[in-house]
Parts: C-alpha cells; sequence; structure tokens
C-alpha cells in the first residue's frame, strides 16, 4: 500500500520535473520522456494489471496537463502499461537488456502515435524531418535516462520490499 | 483467470478513453470543472519545482554572465545616449500624431489593451507541440481566447483557463493559424506555425492575394477582421515573399518577434476580441436608436 502511494507520487513528480525544469535547461536538445519510463518500469516489473493501472494514472494526468481532446494519452499509457506488463515473466533484477530494448520500442510507439494521430491527419508528410529532429533525440535521451532511473528504482525498490518483509 | 479478468478491464477501459476522446474532440470543456480542481493541487507544485528549478539555474548562470554582462553595460550605455535622443524626437511626434488622431477620430483603433503579467510555470515535455502554462486564471481575470505577448511580439492565445493557471497554445505551434496583415499596406495573410520551420526560428505567410504590395521586412500585426486575436498586435516581419505555382496567391516566411526559447514571463491582454465587438455592435445600436 504504501509503496503504491510512493510510486503514485514519484509519477506526479516526474510530471513536474518534465515540465517545469527540464525545459529550463538551455543546453537540452530534447527531453526523456519521465513519466514513459516509470509506466512502463512499474509493467516490467509488477505485471500486467499493475502496470495498466498505473498507465492510467500516469495518463490522465498528462491529459489533465494538456487541453487537447480527454484520453488521448490516457489509452497510450495505459496499453503501454499492460503490454510491457507481459514481460514481466522475463523479469529478473540486474537484468539490464531488456528494459532497455522495452523503454526504445515504447519511445517509438509513442512518437508514432503522437505523430500519426496529430500530423499525419492533417497532412503533415515530412516523415523523415521529424524522425531526424524529434524522434531519434527524444529516443536517445529517454533510453539513456531509463539506464539511471531503472537502476535507482530497482534498488529502491528492493530497500522497500526488505522493509515490509521485516515488519511482516 | 486472473489475467483474462484484466484483459477485459484493458479493453473497456481503452473504449471508454476512445469514447472520450470522441466526445472531448468536438465539444471540449465539460472536464474544465475537473481540470481546474487538480490544477488547485497541481499548480502549487509546479510552481515550487519551477522556481527552484530557475533560481538554482539562475545561480549557476549568473557567474558566467558576470563578465558579459559588463561589456553589454558599456555597450548598452551607448545605446541609450541614442535612445534619450531618438525618444525626445518621438515624444513631438507623439504630441503631433495626438492632435492628428484627434482630427481623425482614430484613437480608439489604437487602444491601450489591460495586461496582466504571467509567469510561464510549465511547458511541455516533448517537441510535437508548442504548448506552455502560466500561473495566472480565471481568478486573475484571464479568459480563454486571451491573446498573449512578449517581448513586444504576440506569442499565442489562451486556450484553457483553470481558477489558478491557462494553457497557452503558442503561435509557432503546428496547428496555430493567425490572421493577420501587413502594418504598412493592410494586405492581410494567413500566419501559420509549422514544425518544420520552427527549427529555422520562422512561421509561414500563406495566403497572399498576388497584387498586393506586401514585400520583404514588412511589419506583419495582427488583423482586423481576425475573430480571436485584438487588432494591431505586432508578430513579426515578413521574409523571402514569393509568388505561389499557381499564380493566384502569394506565400512567404515570417520572423516572429518574440523570442521563444527562452520565454518566462509573459503579458496576457485581459481584453477579448469577442468582446470588443460585442461592444461596438452595442455601441452602434444604441447610437441607431439615439
Amino acid at each position: 500500500m504504501k509503496r503504491i502511494i510512493l510510486n503514485l507520487l514519484l509519477m506526479i513528480l516526474a510530471l513536474t520535473v518534465q515540465n517545469c525544469v527540464f525545459p529550463l535547461i538551455p543546453f537540452l536538445a530534447a527531453t526523456p520522456n519521465l513519466l514513459l519510463i516509470l509506466t512502463f518500469s512499474f509493467g516490467f516489473i509488477y505485471g500486467r494489471k499493475a502496470g495498466m493501472y498505473y498507465g492510467l494514472f500516469a495518463g490522465i494526468l498528462l491529459d489533465l496537463f494538456y487541453s487537447g481532446p480527454f484520453g488521448f494519452y490516457t489509452l497510450l499509457f495505459m496499453n503501454i502499461g499492460y503490454f510491457n506488463g507481459i514481460c514481466t515473466k522475463y523479469y529478473y533484477e540486474d537484468y539490464i537488456t531488456l528494459p532497455l530494448i522495452l523503454s526504445l520500442i515504447n519511445e517509438l510507439v509513442y512518437n508514432v502515435y503522437i505523430y500519426v494521430l496529430r500530423f499525419l491527419i492533417r497532412s503533415r508528410l515530412d516523415i523523415l524531418y521529424y524522425t531526424k529532429e524529434i524522434v531519434i533525440p527524444e529516443t536517445i535521451f529517454t533510453v539513456v535516462t531509463t539506464l539511471l532511473i531503472y537502476r535507482f528504482f530497482l534498488f529502491t525498490n528492493r530497500r522497500l520490499e526488505e522493509m515490509e518483509n521485516r515488519r511482516d | 483467470m486472473e489475467s483474462k479478468r484484466s484483459k477485459y478491464i484493458l479493453i473497456g477501459l481503452s473504449a471508454f478513453c476512445v469514447l472520450l476522446i470522441g466526445i472531448t474532440s468536438f465539444k471540449d470543456g465539460f472536464l474544465n470543472p475537473l481540470r481546474s480542481g487538480i490544477g488547485y493541487f497541481l499548480i502549487p507544485i509546479q510552481s515550487g519545482v519551477n522556481r527552484a528549478g530557475t533560481s538554482l539555474y539562475n545561480g549557476i548562470s549568473s557567474y558566467s554572465t558576470m563578465k558579459s554582462a559588463m561589456d553589454e553595460k558599456q555597450q548598452l550605455q551607448s545605446q541609450v545616449d541614442a535612445l534619450i535622443e531618438e525618444n525626445s524626437r518621438l515624444q513631438s511626434e507623439q504630441f503631433e500624431l495626438q492632435r492628428l488622431r484627434e482630427l481623425y477620430e482614430l484613437d480608439q483603433e489604437y487602444q491601450q489593451y489591460e495586461k496582466i503579467g504571467a509567469r510561464v510555470i510549465a511547458k511541455d515535455s516533448g517537441d510535437w507541440f508548442q504548448i506552455f502554462r502560466i500561473n495566472k486564471g480565471s481568478a486573475d481575470g484571464v479568459q480563454v481566447d486571451a491573446n498573449v505577448i512578449a517581448g513586444g511580439g504576440l506569442v499565442g492565445i489562451v486556450t484553457d483557463v483553470g481558477a489558478n493557471y491557462a494553457t497557452v497554445r503558442s503561435i509557432i505551434d503546428d496547428v496555430s493559424r493567425v490572421s493577420a496583415m501587413a502594418q504598412q499596406s493592410g494586405d492581410t495573410c494567413i500566419v501559420s506555425g509549422n514544425l518544420t520551420l520552427f527549427g529555422e526560428g520562422r512561421l509561414q505567410i500563406t495566403n497572399v492575394m498576388k497584387d498586393s504590395d506586401l514585400k520583404d521586412g514588412d511589419r506583419i500585426v495582427t488583423s482586423n477582421i481576425s475573430s480571436k486575436f485584438l487588432p494591431g498586435i505586432l508578430i513579426g516581419y515578413a521574409a523571402d515573399i514569393t509568388t505561389d505555382e499557381t499564380r493566384l496567391t502569394k506565400s512567404g516566411y515570417l520572423i516572429p518577434v518574440a523570442q521563444f526559447d527562452s520565454l518566462q514571463e509573459v503579458l496576457v491582454i485581459t481584453e477579448l476580441k469577442e468582446d470588443m465587438m460585442g461592444d461596438q455592435q452595442e455601441s452602434t445600436q444604441t447610437g441607431e436608436q439615439s
């Protein structure tokens, strides 16, 4: 229970950092998508059901923040949480390759989703430009950040588990 | 069994999301109370994090800017001298303008708009959209469709208002379209944001009539016929105007006045174009009656 609340707070923090601090840093060519990293990590570690609910929460947060059609991000994040949860059977600690590959795939799915539904339908066809200028920088940043955050996250998670076990 | 149930939940929730997207695409607004409520909780956090980030960043950068500031001061001093001279000249012209305006009863068209200052507290995280959030909302008199300016030029328009925040879509966003005109010749055109041009710091000018007098370097301002933008706000300068292949219209680029990559404080014009038109209609109506 405690862990769930902590994770939800972590998501809110991720959103604020992502929106309020990263844009201030002028030398960042792109910003890592922290919320996406958290969603897929939760899905990967805790399984489909938990991943789905965490994704739901993250998506609602994003949808509340932006004034587009409501549910746009919720739909995507919920599904990302769920489908990453399927890979949970391959999950064991200290195994970093699969999370990195997942992070890469998720980031590509996220960008293609936005491109197709927000740009392609308005017949903006310059896909090469968008790939070069937006998708690739953001993907690289996100994958690199995954490397750091996922490690940190595993560490705290193990600590919390130990604490809970001790109490039982 | 367990996994089957969660699959059904996922499908159900996804369908619900699609439904919501469908509804809110056509009728945005009934979720505003919810967004506003969350704003009460989230905005203080965002403001705090933003302030902490800003002060941290400013602390680091102030060292490095110190030296360049000294050089700049020297330059600015000479600039100030030049400006003082120019100012006195302009003042005398201002008086002349005043007299002429009274003569033509034009003062209503160029009135000063009421503005309030606001701080940018959050930006869209990715590079896909150019949307940001400011720390003033309906409690401070900001309304949907209020125009936002900074650095002497148009920045964007408020798309969404909560009690203590407002979301602004900048004119460089890919879906933004502003009805504009050349200040000198009065030729109308459309200024639209474009993600591929944004990297070069440009916007697109389209729908210029082929025999219009729009030239490179012309000041482009918001037009009188726009339904959402107040007239006469400077947007930028025209560049590379060429005739289209169809030979019916001209198009080109616009270099905006406002600096979009370093936006921190903006001014929100609390008057709306709608209200202004309403007032004018009323006054003409009463004029007819009396």
